[in-house]
């Protein structure tokens, strides 16, 4: 009988085959994941981290021990911490506002103009994203000087306006025009790019319709254009919620009680500035942590409510 | 036959995904090592780079930071330059040699410059002297930031003139019984009059020159600053809410008012925080009335930037105003008042007390050298200070910058007592007061200064504000803080 002896069979591992079919994937994406991990992921994990400990100034690197939930307790028993909120939520939807709603219209008064002109003036619109934010928030502070001073109260005196220290009247204007100024730039750009890349096409064919101007942009421009928008919101909504240095340079929060506080502002105020010296950096994390978890939230209710599936969507008919 | 490329050369040339990984591996490995100098020189330690020739003295180098922020105050880093030769003589029996690289800052805000040093200090960079407010090393002790002094000070007592320092200044560098550092200079803040206004008002001379004494003494009260005031504005010698300017931002100044009614700040036993709700009431009630009801101060003067607060009272707008000693100096240098203009025109005197007979107030604020816990030769930077410390030096300082003796044996010094300003405002160190040393202070401070904001605003009454203030702070301060 003849003896059958088995071949020996080169078993790949798992692992080894699992490493064979993603090696280039891994390498390519690693740079990127790293990045990541980083620069995004440890961050947020170190602030969590930190929310949970009394680390500040009085305890250094070396003296710190975990207080559990102690940071989060203190900060929703103190009698500002709704204040604050109601103050983030005016200072993000207003500002908002101000600035898609500006910068759709400079976009669409700007695509209507010759070439030149156009360009020239969406690049007067860019200045004061153009200027060092110090510079461009102290001029703000001049101009809103408490009377005698202030060229505001110069340019609203031949209305009849009595002149007043617009900083302490009126902070929630002039945070909203600081920041607006340089928010509105950003969506006029991106929505003046979406505007011209819309066929021509359906422009001439609406006017040879009789269609009106207004009736042009609502049918037309606005519907094509609302991924930018979408777009737009979101990226400013996030950086919104996270910004404060024109309220830091111009009101710090003020006038009197948490005025113009918000709470990006809250948590550098307790974790990075202290008159006396002593900051608290866990409990600053504790309010940073919040800060994170309501960003995720308002970007997940965006996302949904503008349907952002159907951005990504595959598309129904074949491309190309 | 022309060479033709042989399967096994494809092969050997294709980019394999082992090969990239292998050399993107020896990139990423060469890179690492490359952000690692070979061979580069190791730090050069604290006291002294090369080596000291034999025979030669061993060298201490010493660093120091140290602040105005007003310009005058410089003397605070010369002083220590100048502390240097003094010491060096001292030190040459022992074959050792003491330098110093000090800065000073000027203009520069206080917040930045105190988390620059917690920040160098807790990467081990920080000096080994730094200048600051005495109630800054609370909370630098507890990380070691700064060390207690009390062992030095022990040892070097006769060195400079550390025994010499007025004693009560002591007691604002301490911190649970240990001293942490050496008083450098004090002052007051005084109230500030205008004589000229005030003759405009038909005062004589006499009277107006008597006004700081009668203040001192308790006759001249708060009140009567009030319809001073409103007289002065009724009478349109000055516009509405310029008859009181109180400091514009944040800061010391305003628990001068507080004390007025009989305020206290922290529990001497116990080393607590301390809220007096009806002290509080009536500070917060004094500036709800001023801005509100009586209009003598304006609104826009909580917050209003520093450079026109100052430009205002010396144009000799408003009556009166509440500022540091040492802005005397400033107005000078900086708002370009020439000094006899400000001697004819301007007058200063306690905060009036609260009622007839009650004690007037003021606060003073002690700015120290300390000893940090990256200093190398502990010793040294303790001489050197303790050296920097004597009546020739500080007097110096304090007329150059306008701010109080801390020696007793200051007011005998020539400079100092030729100084006409320093001497008429020494009395009111007998009725200052200090900031508390506390770590927590700053919370404390930052929730007060914000309701005094909302009391002037109109946005709550004295007494909501002294409800809030008790609940946040119990919030925030817990066990740490005591209510009265």
């Amino acid at each position: 009988m003849a003896r059958t002896e088995a071949l020996p069979v080169h078993r790949e591992s798992y692992a080894a085959a699992w490493w064979r079919t993603n090696a280039t994937a891994l390498l390519f994406m690693g740079p990127a994941a790293v990045l990541v991990a980083v620069f995004f992921i440890a961050p947020v994990a170190i602030t969590f981290a930190m929310s949970f400990t009394d680390l500040a100034t009085s305890t250094g690197l070396s003296n710190w021990t975990w207080n559990g939930t102690a940071n989060y307790q203190r900060m929703f028993r103190s009698a500002f911490v709704w204040t604050i909120l109601g103050n983030t939520l005016v200072y993000v939807s207003l500002t908002l506002a101000f600035n898609v709603l500006v910068g759709l219209g400079v976009a669409l008064l700007s695509v209507h103009m010759d070439q030149r002109s156009g360009g020239l003036f969406r690049a007067l619109w860019l200045l004061p994203r153009l200027s060092p934010s110090v510079v461009y928030a102290l001029m703000w502070t001049w101009a809103a000087a408490s009377p005698p001073f202030g060229m505001i109260n110069y340019l609203v005196a031949p209305v009849g306006l009595e002149p007043r220290f617009w900083l302490q009247s009126d902070p929630w204007l002039i945070i909203i025009l600081v920041n607006g100024f340089v928010g509105a730039s950003f969506g006029m750009l991106v929505f003046t790019s979406a505007i011209t890349a819309i066929p021509q096409d359906l422009f001439r064919a609406a006017r040879v319709d009789g269609a009106s101007a207004w009736q042009i942009v609502r049918r037309i421009t606005l519907p094509l254009i609302k991924w930018p928008i979408l777009f737009v919101l979101i990226y400013q909504t996030m950086s919104l919620i996270a910004s404060y240095e024109y309220i830091l340079l111009t009101t710090d929060g003020g006038p009197g009680l948490y005025g113009t506080e918000v709470w990006s502002l809250w948590a550098f105020h307790t974790a990075l500035t202290n008159y006396y010296g002593n900051l608290e950096f866990g409990y600053g994390a504790a309010m940073a942590a919040v800060l994170v978890v309501m960003g995720l939230v308002i970007s997940l209710v965006m996302l949904r409510v503008f349907r952002f599936g159907q951005l990504v969507a595959e598309p129904k008919v074949e491309v190309g | 036959m022309s060479k033709g490329t042989t399967p096994s050369d494809i092969a050997a040339t294709r980019f394999t995904r082992r090969r990239l990984l292998a050399t993107t591996g020896a990139l990423v490995a060469v890179s690492a090592c490359a952000t690692a100098p070979v061979g580069a020189p190791s730090p050069t330690p604290a006291t002294g780079g090369a080596a000291p020739a034999p025979g030669a003295p061993a060298t201490v180098k010493l660093t120091a930071w140290t602040i105005g922020p007003d310009a005058p105050s410089y003397y605070r880093r010369d002083n220590l330059i100048s502390a240097v030769d003094i010491l060096n003589k001292k030190i040459a029996a022992e074959n050792k040699k003491v330098e110093v690289d000090a800065t000073f800052e000027s203009g520069g805000q206080w917040g930045d410059y105190l988390q620059k040093f917690t920040l160098a200090a807790e990467a081990k960079t920080a000096p080994d002297i730094v200048l600051a407010g005495h109630e800054n090393f609370a909370p630098w002790v507890g990380p070691g930031y700064v060390i207690a002094l009390d062992d030095l000070i022990k040892k070097y007592q006769n060195e400079g003139g550390v025994k010499d320092v007025i004693p009560t200044l002591w007691d604002a560098m301490k911190l649970k019984g240990k001293t942490y550092a050496v008083p450098q200079d004090t002052e007051a803040r005084p109230m500030y009059y205008r004589k000229d206004l005030l003759a405009k008002l038909g005062w004589s001379k006499d009277k107006i020159d008597g006004l700081p004494e009668a203040v001192k003494k308790g006759e001249w009260t708060w009140s009567d600053l009030v319809a001073t005031a409103k007289e002065a504005i009724s009478k349109n010698v000055v516009e509405t809410g310029s008859g009181w300017y109180h400091r514009p931002s944040k800061g010391a100044d305003f628990y001068g008012y507080y004390y007025l009614f009989g305020g206290q700040m922290q529990d001497g036993a116990s080393g607590k925080l301390v809220l007096v709700k009806g002290a509080f009431e009536q500070y917060f009630k004094m500036h709800a009335d001023a801005v509100v009801a009586d209009k003598i101060t304006p609104r826009a003067v909580y917050g209003m930037a520093g450079k026109q607060w100052h430009e205002t009272v010396t144009a000799g707008k408003v009556l009166f105003y509440n500022a540091g000693t040492w802005t005397w100096k400033d107005w000078q240098a900086t708002y370009k008042v020439p000094e006899q203009s400000l001697w004819d025109n301007v007058g200063f005197m306690l905060i009036p007390a609260a009622t007839k007979g009650g004690k007037p107030s003021t606060l003073s604020h002690p700015l120290a050298y300390m000893v940090t816990g990256n200093a190398k030769d502990p010793d040294a930077a303790f001489r050197l200070i303790a050296n920097a410390t004597t009546p020739e030096l500080n007097s110096r300082h304090s007329v150059e910058s306008a701010h109080s003796a801390i020696l007793t044996t200051q007011t005998k010094d020539p400079t100092y007592s030729k100084d006409k300003f320093l001497l008429a405002t020494s009395y009111m160190q007998e009725f200052t007061h200090f900031i508390p040393n506390h770590p927590k202070f700053g919370p404390y401070d930052d929730v007060l200064y914000r309701l005094l904001g909302a009391v002037e605003g109109g946005q709550m009454t004295p007494s909501q504000a002294v409800s809030t203030a008790v609940s946040e702070l119990q919030g925030q301060l817990g066990d740490d803080l005591i209510v009265k």
